[in-house]
């Protein structure tokens, strides 16, 4: 009875697609952890919207979810501010979350994170530019130029990093240490020379708020993730094997360069894009796929989807506390998710070191 | 032999000695200069009619001992007391990214008064140095802690990221206290992003006593911190206690940085900059690294400050911006020396 039950825990199931372009090994402990966390994240978006200055019940809540509202002030309430707030909470937590896990295969560092290495700093300073210097710019073009900002800042440190001998991880985070305390210099600057209404848009946006989340950002972030999510799949299989390091890599016959130049890419866009719509948001990339490598051993496919489903838990929960907790006054998520982030990154240091020894 | 030692010696002395004269008189020109400019510029004859023969009916007077003084004050002795710590700190370190801003005794400092500001509202000159140096101890003895449990000990990577992390951390809360309390924290606001505006002398001098006090001691130490950065079994070895001396420097440093911060904010990287340059010109004797750092930290901030008032004219940017931007380029170089070694 025992050991079939142990059986059935260990069985896993491997789905390929024909050409085996991508494998997903389906472990029943992977599935479950999967399963569990969706449910967490309902019963998350469940207290997202009933709960918040306003508290409905939850019929009154579901009644306006099918349309059926009681008047238009609870219509409102759940279609206008609610609903989209946590949507763009767990997308974007969402996309640092597997932003983070690729950033942490291509670099084969555990302490990656999009803003430990000024990726988001990058796309902060592209944004709070064209904030104070073009105020009428729309939300996708701001996504744009936070893309381009946070691409330079990937080509410097890849630069910087290009012809460095030994311990190439951790002097990654080094440079991206230096290279956020500039950018941030150079986003203060700009916030004290402003014009004050944009300085304090700007202001609110930097803190990686929620607040002021709307469908069109949703969208944007929606086929962010809709374009991106899959061709992080299909480049998955090479970063398996990148685990292993480049010379096992290229003796397996597997294109790294290509490989890791459309993950840094694909990362990149990522973060840039969720950074662009609700502000920087730390931290998230570097817990959430270590969460998932801790919750279950899988495959890489699998890793992915559990950190993505981790990283949206984190950010919606992040969000709602963040907002009920203080209530009247809404803390901003960014802040929570750094003040997590930080004893986690300190712990994870410890655990390394004395890995190594 | 001995006699041309000698004569090396002393022509070594002479030239230090008009090296450092150089020196002081660029900083009395630097100190004319932060004088005369902002948002109305004033000729160097109001500035000298101002020192030396003031009249208090005339306007320009009034700006000039009033409001510029004490800033340009300000600016030097904050300038050297943060050069003189991180010189310190590298020394006794012997590491070249140790400085107060990479091991979060900045942020330390000023979360320890965000914080005494908004749960007790103290905001008195009297009692925000030592709040300070609370903070600013409490950060340092943090990071170093962190270092010590990781099995490679204090090496200049494990400093800088605990130290980048423990600023992270301290940085959010202050953030969050600042939400809660926005009151307090307009207050603090612009002193948060590192500012020599807005301090009146009265202040000043009841936290000047303390920074000469300390850059005094530093410059009497300066003999053993020589030996000390030739490493611990040196200085053992030359008779020296090293684990009381460095307790001693330890309260040096906090002091010069948490009188730093109650007058003037988080001033980034002016502890990590200025040493650097100080030990391309004069090499690694800290007889000699010490009085200079002090005199090239205070020309240092000067002419940052000058910078900073005139740039965008007549509004300025916070001080402490433009010394990150000069310092984290610097910062990624001396990483990139290291990792090429």
């Amino acid at each position: 009875m025992h050991t079939s039950l142990l059986t059935v825990l260990h069985k896993e199931y491997i789905f390929r697609t024909s050409n085996q372009g991508i494998a997903l090994r389906l472990s029943t402990p992977a599935f479950v952890i999967s399963f569990l966390l969706a449910l967490l994240l309902v019963v998350i978006i469940f207290f997202s919207i009933t709960t918040g200055s306003y508290d409905l019940s939850p019929n009154q809540a579901w009644q306006a979810l099918i349309g059926n509202a009681e008047n238009q002030t609870h219509q409102d309430l759940i279609w206008l501010f609610r609903l989209p707030r946590v949507c763009a909470a767990m997308l974007v937590g969402c996309m640092m979350a597997l932003s983070g896990a690729a950033l942490q295969n291509i670099t084969r560092n555990h302490l990656a994170d999009p803003s430990l290495l000024g990726i988001s700093q990058g796309a902060a300073l592209a944004v709070v530019a064209s904030i104070i210097i073009f105020p009428l710019m729309t939300a996708s073009w701001r996504a744009v130029l936070a893309l381009l900002g946070a691409i330079s800042v990937t080509v410097i440190i890849q630069l910087l990093t290009k012809n460095s001998a030994t311990n190439k991880s951790i002097r990654f985070i080094l440079f991206g240490i230096g290279i956020s305390a500039f950018l941030s210099s150079l986003t203060t600057a700009l916030l004290t020379y402003g014009d004050i209404y944009r300085v304090s848009e700007a202001l609110a946006w930097l803190a990686g708020s929620l607040d002021s989340s709307n469908w069109p950002d949703v969208m944007i972030l929606l086929i962010t993730c809709i374009v991106l999510f899959p061709s992080l799949l299909l480049v998955s299989r090479y970063m398996s094997v990148l685990r292993f390091g480049d010379e096992v890599a290229i003796s397996l016959g597997s294109p790294i360069a290509t490989a890791r130049l459309s993950l840094i890419c694909i990362s990149v866009a990522l973060a840039a894009i969720a950074t662009a719509i609700v502000g920087p948001v730390g931290f998230i990339g570097l817990i959430a796929p270590h969460a998932a490598r801790r919750l279950a051993s899988s495959g890489v496919v699998m890793h992915l989807i559990i950190s993505a489903l981790f990283g949206a838990l984190l950010l919606a929960g992040a969000d709602l506390i963040g907002r009920t907790s203080f209530a009247p006054l809404q803390i901003p998520a960014g802040l929570l998710t750094q003040i997590i982030g930080v004893p986690f990154f300190i712990f994870l240091l410890l655990k390394r070191k004395s890995k190594q020894s | 032999m001995l006699a041309a030692s000698l004569a090396n010696n002393s022509s070594l002395k002479w030239a230090s000695a008009i090296g450092i004269f150089v020196l002081l008189c660029l900083c009395a020109l630097l100190f004319m200069l932060h004088l005369s400019v902002g948002s109305k510029s004033l000729g160097f004859d109001t500035v000298f009619n101002a020192l030396f023969n003031f009249d208090p009916l005339q306007f320009d007077h009034v700006i000039i001992s009033q409001l510029r003084v004490p800033r340009a004050i300000i600016a030097v002795m904050v300038g050297s007391s943060l050069a003189v710590a991180g010189a310190i700190m590298q020394g006794v370190t012997r590491n070249p990214l140790a400085s107060p801003s990479i091991l979060g005794m900045l942020s330390g400092a000023s979360f320890a008064i965000v914080i005494s500001l908004s749960l007790f509202g103290i905001s008195s000159p009297i009692y925000t140095p030592w709040i300070a140096a609370i903070g600013a101890l409490f950060a340092v003895v943090i990071v170093f802690l962190i270092c010590l449990s990781t099995s490679k000990g204090i090496n200049s990577l494990n400093l800088t990221l605990s130290g980048a992390m423990v600023s992270a951390f301290l940085a959010a809360i202050t953030s969050l206290f600042s939400l809660l309390d926005e009151e307090n924290y307009d207050q603090v606001r612009v002193w948060l992003t590192g500012s020599l505006a807005g301090n009146n002398m009265e202040d000043i001098t009841l936290i000047l006593p303390w920074m000469c006090g300390a850059l005094f001691i530093s410059i009497l130490y300066c003999q053993k911190i020589t030996v000390l950065a030739m490493g611990d079994q040196v200085a053992h070895g030359l008779g020296i206690k090293t684990t009381r001396l460095k307790f001693e420097l330890l309260a040096v440093v906090v002091t010069l940085t948490a009188c730093s911060v109650a007058i003037a904010g988080p001033m980034g990287f002016v502890g990590l900059v200025v040493p650097h340059i100080v030990r391309l010109i004069v090499g690694s004797d800290y007889r000699w690294i010490i009085p200079s750092s002090a005199l090239i930290g205070a020309i240092f901030l000067l002419a940052v400050d000058i910078a900073a008032r005139t740039i965008i004219r007549p509004e300025e940017i916070a001080t402490g911006v433009i010394t990150a931007m000069i310092g984290a380029p610097l910062f990624v170089y001396l990483i990139k020396m290291k990792s090429a070694q």
